[in-house]
């Protein structure tokens, strides 16, 4: 009997997890047969080995010998998308789920330029771009960098401008 | 006949400060304002279609953005039917786990929280802050700045500020153009003084998320975000580009946090006749609504105006609160100067520092109050002393550690060094061998040589221009022969990859371990549970440098 619930609670544990997989799979590429919770935290200390750069260096092989040397520069020393990802899970797992969504979208933007993306902040600003600009910026941010759910959120915000009168007027 | 004992009283530093009565149509009132809207939700398929009186068509920016994002549905109509009396003797019990009080609080309104955090006095504010503070360990942040920008006193002030217990420092500019070196000064220094330090520079958000972005600043502090439309428009940003910039530095790895406080829309014109709480509690919605980890709240540099009016001390008491219950990292204000009298500024503070914050002061200023640019702090680097005394009176932490002279001249002067090294190493321009003595011996900005601003400025234009970034600190620093400062610097920037300060309450220990609400969260429930002062941390707060020892005698 003992062993028939823990049977029960080993499958129920699995497909929740897969359940679980389904979602992330959609955008991103974080595998979730090791969903990452606030027992892997901080991963910098506990899972050192999934922590991999943008620019696909391992976390350990950052060195300040290598910074010396030039084998490591500016673009070695950021975050990627995967372990943004991952990072939503530990924050859904305290229940920090607003805290989760904002680094998906950042988990996004990784891949926007500097100067582009500080010209999109701009731009959201209110007063400076019509909805129509915006509504571009959109599309670049969906087509350009697949940033979908960024995508939305910016013409959301047109939209709201619209409704709000917050949207550049050309005279 | 003038009475003697009045005459006496209106010399008093007390009644140099300007005091107002309540004046509701302009919101010059801290809490419980006629105008406030009654608490109240309706959801429909999964949507608020009515938050607090108002319907969906009739709301405006700030009002969609919440309704959208700030607000856990799951159990909001069961929380604002319950009496908010109720809920607020909850908060105060310490049966009650902080957990089982975030399941009601991210359910509630603004209008409902502020219902709730109305029902308590001062003391019961203070205890629900020891139990929903975030992070289990209290500490503190500073401002390190000076009126002339002078970029070797402000890495001494840093270093200093760091073996003195700061676990972050905040620096601003008097000319915006001096941002990149101050924000230099303050990332060496404070690496010099305890390797892993947060540094921010705190500059307009497009330029202070560039010095992020090139590794010069390790988090930002300042993205404000107001209670009404019409000031977060003043303030030129809607919640949606306030949650993209946000969404910006954490896809740079970058920790940062909001910053909002009451007196705000008061001070900009555009109350709406509200209270100043409620308002406040509208930036906390969006706030959480945008993800962001914290805030920095507690009026901050509008205290002048819940300062003057009934009850507005306890108001930003209150304010803080709300922060925690929203679950966000609350750096609590202590910050601008709003009073002459030193009492005063003491009872303000006690309302953090009793209970503890994730940063009791969100700066106490690292220099005198002369080369606060931020308006002056209520806590100056003259009140070292005092609120190091405070602590061990009362068997607190606030965060400071008491030091010995010949600590401070030691760090100073090498931070002062590394500085100059540093400028040279990047061919800026020459710090001298007397600028660093003076700024190894300096109190403030008044002991320094003056430097060639127009030389300078031209420095900083041309140093963003050459594409300057934190990995080229750590390679000058190495070059110049200090390898150990290289090396913070360095461990700083990786912090980046992993990102795992991002999170909650987030400091960074020498070791360059990550400290925050995630892997300490705070779990007080009654005496003897949650932080408590360690033996070791005790001998340091008590061994003050004019404390006699028995054997003296």
């Amino acid at each position: 009997m003992e062993q028939e619930q823990l049977l029960k609670q080993i499958i129920e544990e699995v497909m929740k997890s897969m359940n679980g997989n389904k979602e992330i799979d959609k955008s991103h590429t974080v595998s979730n047969t090791d969903r990452m919770d606030v027992t892997n935290y901080p991963l910098g200390e506990k899972v050192p080995e999934r922590i991999k750069t943008p620019t696909g260096k391992l976390l350990s092989e950052i060195t300040l010998d290598k910074v010396i040397s030039g084998e490591i520069g500016s673009s070695d020393v950021r975050i990627s998308p995967e372990t943004l990802e991952m990072q939503a899970q530990v924050s859904e797992s305290v229940n920090k789920d607003a805290f989760a969504n904002n680094l998906r979208r950042a988990s996004e933007l990784i891949a926007v330029p500097d100067d582009r993306l500080l010209e999109i902040y701009n731009l959201l600003r209110p007063y400076r771009s019509t909805k129509e600009e915006l509504y571009d910026i959109a599309r670049e941010l969906e087509e350009k960098y697949n940033c979908t759910v960024n995508a939305n959120f910016v013409r959301e915000a047109a939209d709201v401008y619209e409704a709000r009168g917050r949207l550049r007027k050309d005279i | 006949m003038k009475s003697k004992r009045f005459e006496v009283l209106e010399q008093r530093p007390v009644n140099q400060d300007g005091f107002v009565k309540e004046w509701t149509e302009v919101g010059l009132i801290a809490m419980d304002s006629p105008n406030d809207p009654k608490p109240s939700i309706k959801i429909e398929n999964g949507k608020i279609v009515e938050l607090d009186g108002k319907r969906r068509e009739d709301f405006d920016m700030l009002d969609v953005f919440i309704a959208d994002y700030a607000i856990k549905l799951d159990n909001a109509e069961k929380v604002m039917k319950m009496d908010s009396a109720i809920l607020a003797r909850k908060l105060v019990d310490i049966n009650v786990s902080r957990k089982e009080i975030l399941d009601l609080t991210l359910s509630m309104t603004p209008a409902k929280i502020v219902e709730v955090v109305s029902q308590m006095n001062v003391l019961e504010m203070m205890m629900s802050v020891t139990k929903m503070r975030a992070r289990k360990i209290p500490t503190n942040q500073c401002h390190v700045t000076n009126l002339k920008d002078n970029p070797i006193q402000i890495a001494a002030d840093a270093a200093e500020a760091a073996i003195r217990g700061f676990d972050e420092q905040e620096t601003t500019v008097g000319i915006a153009r001096y941002a990149p070196f101050n924000a230099l000064g303050i990332l060496v220094g404070a690496q010099v003084g305890r390797p892993g330090v947060l540094t921010q520079c705190a500059v307009e958000e497009a330029t202070e998320l560039k010095l992020g972005m090139r590794g010069l600043t390790a988090y930002a502090e300042t993205v404000s975000v107001y209670g009404t439309e019409a000031v977060f428009m003043d303030g030129d940003d809607t919640p949606w580009s306030k949650a993209f910039l946000a969404s910006c530095y954490a896809s740079r790895g970058l920790k940062m946090r909001f910053t909002s406080g009451t007196g705000s829309e008061v001070q900009m014109g555009y109350s709406e006749g509200k209270s100043m709480l409620y308002l406040e509690a509208r930036c906390l919605y969006v706030t959480k609504g945008a993800g962001v980890q914290g805030t920095q709240n507690g009026s901050v540099s509008c205290v002048g105006v819940p300062a003057g009016v009934p009850g507005g001390i306890r108001a930003i008491l209150a304010e803080n609160l709300i922060a925690m219950m929203l679950d966000l990292e609350c750096a609590s204000s202590n910050d601008q100067t709003f009073t002459h009298s030193d009492l005063r500024r003491v009872a303000r503070t006690l309302m953090q520092l009793v209970p503890g914050t994730d940063f009791i002061c969100s700066g106490y200023s690292a220099t005198p109050n002369y080369d606060n640019m931020f308006a002056g702090s209520n806590w100056d680097a003259e009140d070292y002393d005092d609120w190091n005394i405070i602590q061990r009176d009362l068997k607190i932490d606030g965060g400071l550690i008491p030091v010995t002279e010949e600590e401070v001249v030691k760090v100073r002067n090498k931070a002062a060094r590394a500085i100059q090294a540093l400028f040279r190493e990047l061919e800026l321009p020459e710090i001298t061998d007397e600028e660093v003595e003076a700024a190894t011996y300096a109190h403030g900005s008044k002991d320094m040589p003056e430097r060639n601003v127009v030389e300078d400025l031209k420095a900083t234009e041309e140093m963003m221009n050459r594409g300057i970034t934190g990995i080229d600190v750590v390679k000058a620093l190495y070059r110049a022969g200090f390898e150990d400062v290289a090396e913070s610097v360095f461990n700083l920037l990786k912090e980046r990859i992993a990102g795992d300060y991002l999170h909650t309450a987030a400091i960074v220990d020498k070791d360059f371990k990550v400290i925050s609400a995630v892997n300490y969260p705070n779990d007080y429930a009654g005496p003897q549970t949650g932080y408590q002062i360690s033996d070791e941390r005790w001998a340091e707060i008590s061994n003050i440098r004019n404390a006699v020892s028995p054997e003296d005698f």
